[in-house]
């Protein structure tokens, strides 16, 4: 059954690494629905979190196969049931002061919060999970939505994490 | 000098990049390079003569150091090196890393890159080849200081022949090969990525009994050996296990010479252009045992109607391969040679004789669509009665290969050597130069088709100046042949750009100063192929074979391996 899966990635913190891993997606021809990349709790070990619309063994089998990639540590994907996931969006609403008191409305709504405000322009930043923030989005279509940044979900599994992630960095043998 | 500075001197000794990345080579155990040098490789060139132990062969083009590497890796084992320059060389590499990516062979290529300085600029020569060769290689590297340079030679040789082995290239800016450093090793090699346990599926004992029960409850077992096998060295093994349970195996293109074809247990090479007995069964099978493979699609068919009555146990080092093509029953990660063995001690002995006679009854005899008395069968049978069985042979792509495949005799191990994945043309001339310096007691026969041949025979050259003894042979048909049957079963015959018209190989023999031969009768093959194999330089052979053959049995694209077309007059299916 094709669902939202989340394959959770620990690689280098490295361009060239990264360039790997996003390199392995695009090959497989696969439906992905967003990319997120930032540190991880290990230093020199980035997270990249990548959302695809896939069956299990798919989604599973693309873990593998990011695993086999020269340094990342450890690939593992579960469904979205079994994560818990969020995103951050900044979105830009072009400033109409007969109506803030109506947008403020739909931002408490949603727990949004200001984080800018000109003449011309309100940002508002909101995070939760991919649904709640594309309800947010559609919540603010009846005003004049100027430009919109999304994060991309990042997620972690519930359970604890499989394998051993953080030692593979620093362990050699000679 | 005195004496006693010589070791403090030898303890700080500074060498160039261009001496390390020798140097490292060498004490890695590499002895042979095929290489073209220019302009961002020069510093390397320069250390070269250094190092005598390395033996550099000149090739004629970078395609052929790439498959010659590769032909040279598959016949020994051990990693084949090839060196080019940036730009333009690195890019003719493309090919040949893909190749040796489709059929994990390890392959080791060294580029020279624009100095550090300039990468980034769209320099004289300057190519991403990191960029351009990551799909198609294992892993691949920029150095970006000498001080990492011997490792990553080391790190490189250990990744190509880990595991499921595969390409390495290591981009080395100018600069960096002449900058200066001391020889010697920073750290450790990293561990080898160990597969998860969650990836096993269950552990090794338990999968072995999984296995055990259904094949002692199979009533129509089949093995299906593919290049695992042979990458393993699993010879003895699979013969133990299949002659233990009286399972019949097959053997993939990339799996044959991994189980002698005159052993009564051996059925011959599945899929596209597999025997009607070999497909039929595997659809009739009811356990279907894939050693070492991918289930290509080449093999399958149709992947829905593949094996469909069949369990299929998929005993396959690289856990990403299981369930990928085809879903399995059980699947059982691990090297061949180690779980055969394994499976072999776990197996209650049986026999399958009802099976066996079953299958017998569903041989047929070959349609022979060879007008004229030189065939194909005929050259090949020659080719080993006078060889005694004692030479490897390596094929290019096409009808040639499918002939050689499923009609050369094959007895020893790993003597069948050819591009499968991605069917590379003109990979045979070159790869039988490596396989030489594989084996260079026995005789090695390049066996082309005439498009093929002429994608890759300036290598002649690079055969006469290092005094490469390899006996190629070309049949020609004057047709493209396996595109020209193609379009003649599914495009209603229309031969669009297959004609193909070739110099007179005779006389390009001569201006090459090799003996050269051509055949147009049967009566003259024997003669001929005893004159090329006793010969002591390389030497060229024609055989004029019928313009219109065709490889029979043929699966066509995208149907069942329960579909073939099984001989003249093919159906004419306009399928554009």
């Amino acid at each position: 059954m094709t669902l939202s899966h989340t394959l959770s990635v620990l690689l280098d913190e490295e361009l060239i690494t990264l360039s790997r891993a996003v390199g392995m997606l695009r090959r497989r021809n696969l439906n992905i629905r967003s990319i997120a990349v930032g540190p991880s709790a290990t230093p020199g070990v980035a997270r990249l979190t990548i959302m695809l619309q896939s069956d299990e063994p798919t989604a599973d089998r693309l873990a593998r196969q990011l695993h086999k990639v020269v340094g990342v540590h450890e690939a593992v994907a579960f469904s979205a049931r079994d994560g818990v996931t969020r995103e951050l969006a900044l979105i830009k609403v072009r400033a109409d002061h007969s109506r803030y008191a109506e947008l403020l409305d739909v931002a408490l709504l949603y727990k949004a919060t200001v984080v800018d405000e000109s003449s011309e322009a309100v940002i508002l930043e909101v995070s939760g999970s991919e649904a709640f923030v594309l309800s947010f989005l559609r919540a603010l279509e009846r005003f004049d939505v100027l430009e919109v940044a999304r994060t991309g979900a990042v997620a972690l599994d519930r359970a604890p994490v499989a394998g051993v992630p953080f030692s593979l960095t620093s362990e050699t043998v000679s | 000098m005195p004496s006693h500075f010589e070791g403090v001197d030898s303890m700080t000794e500074q060498l160039s990049g261009a001496q390390i990345l020798c140097r490292a080579l060498q004490d890695e155990g590499v002895d042979l390079i095929f290489g073209y040098p220019g302009g961002a490789i020069m510093p390397f060139y320069h250390a070269l003569p250094e190092f005598p132990g390395l033996r550099h062969v000149l090739v004629r083009h970078e395609q052929a150091a790439v498959h010659a590497a590769d032909g040279y890796a598959r016949a020994s084992g051990r990693v084949g090196v090839c060196v080019a320059t940036s730009g333009p060389g690195a890019t003719n590499l493309v090919t040949g890393l893909a190749t040796a990516q489709m059929d994990n062979t390890p392959v080791l290529a060294i580029t020279g890159q624009v100095p550090r300085a300039m990468i980034g600029r769209d320099a004289f020569q300057e190519t991403d080849i990191i960029g351009i060769t990551q799909p198609i290689t294992k892993h691949n590297v920029l150095v970006h200081d000498v001080t990492e340079l011997a490792d990553t030679i080391r790190d490189a040789l250990a990744i190509a022949a880990e595991g499921r082995p595969g390409p390495v290239l290591v981009d080395v800016p100018k600069d960096v090969q002449n900058q200066k450093a001391e020889y010697t090793s920073t750290r450790g090699r990293p561990a080898k990525k160990e597969v998860p346990e969650r990836w096993l599926e269950q552990p090794r004992e338990a999968a072995l009994r999984h296995a055990a029960r259904l094949i002692a409850e199979a009533r129509r077992p089949v093995i299906m050996a593919g290049h695992g096998v042979l990458l393993s060295g699993a010879y003895d093994e699979l013969r133990r296990f299949a002659e233990q349970t009286g399972i019949p195996v097959i053997t993939t293109l990339l799996g044959i010479s991994g189980f002698p074809e005159s052993h009564p247990l051996h059925l011959g090479m599945p899929g596209m252009h597999g025997e009607v007995h070999v497909n039929r069964a595997i659809q009739y099978a009811d356990v279907l045992i894939g050693v070492g493979l991918r289930f290509d699609d080449r093999v399958t068919g149709n992947t829905a109607q593949f094996a469909p009555r069949a369990k299929i146990i998929h005993i396959e080092l690289d856990p990403a391969e299981i369930g990928k093509n085809v879903p399995v029953a059980l699947g059982i990660v691990g090297d061949a040679r180690e779980v055969l063995a394994q499976l072999a001690e776990t197996v209650r002995p049986r026999d399958c004789a009802e099976w066996q006679t079953e299958i017998a009854s569903f041989a047929k005899h070959r349609v022979e669509s060879f007008r004229g008395d030189l065939s194909p069968e005929s050259i090949l049978r020659t080719l080993d009665e006078v060889t005694n069985g004692g030479c490897t042979v390596v094929s290019d792509v096409g009808q040639h290969q499918m002939w050689i495949a499923k009609l050369f005799p094959y007895q020893r191990p790993n003597t069948h050597i050819t591009s499968g994945g991605l069917g590379t043309m003109g990979f045979a001339v070159p790869a039988a130069m490596g396989v030489h310096f594989a084996r260079p007691e026995e005789p090695v026969w390049a066996i082309s088709g005439d498009g093929g041949f002429q994608m890759n025979m300036q290598e002649i050259a690079t055969m006469v100046q290092e005094k490469i003894p390899v006996k190629m042979a070309i049949f020609n048909n004057g047709y493209l042949g396996m595109v020209r049957q193609w379009q003649q079963f599914f495009h209603g015959r229309r031969y669009s750009a297959t004609p193909i018209w070739s110099p007179d190989y005779v006389k390009l023999a001569e201006a090459y100063g090799i003996a050269g031969w051509r055949v147009e009768s049967a009566d003259q093959t024997a003669d001929v192929i005893r004159q090329a194999t006793a010969h002591d330089g390389p030497t060229l052979v024609e055989f004029m074979i019928e313009q219109e053959a065709n490889v029979f049995p043929m699966i066509p694209p995208g149907a069942s391996l329960s579909e073939p077309i099984e001989g003249e007059p093919a159906p004419t299916l306009v399928q554009v």
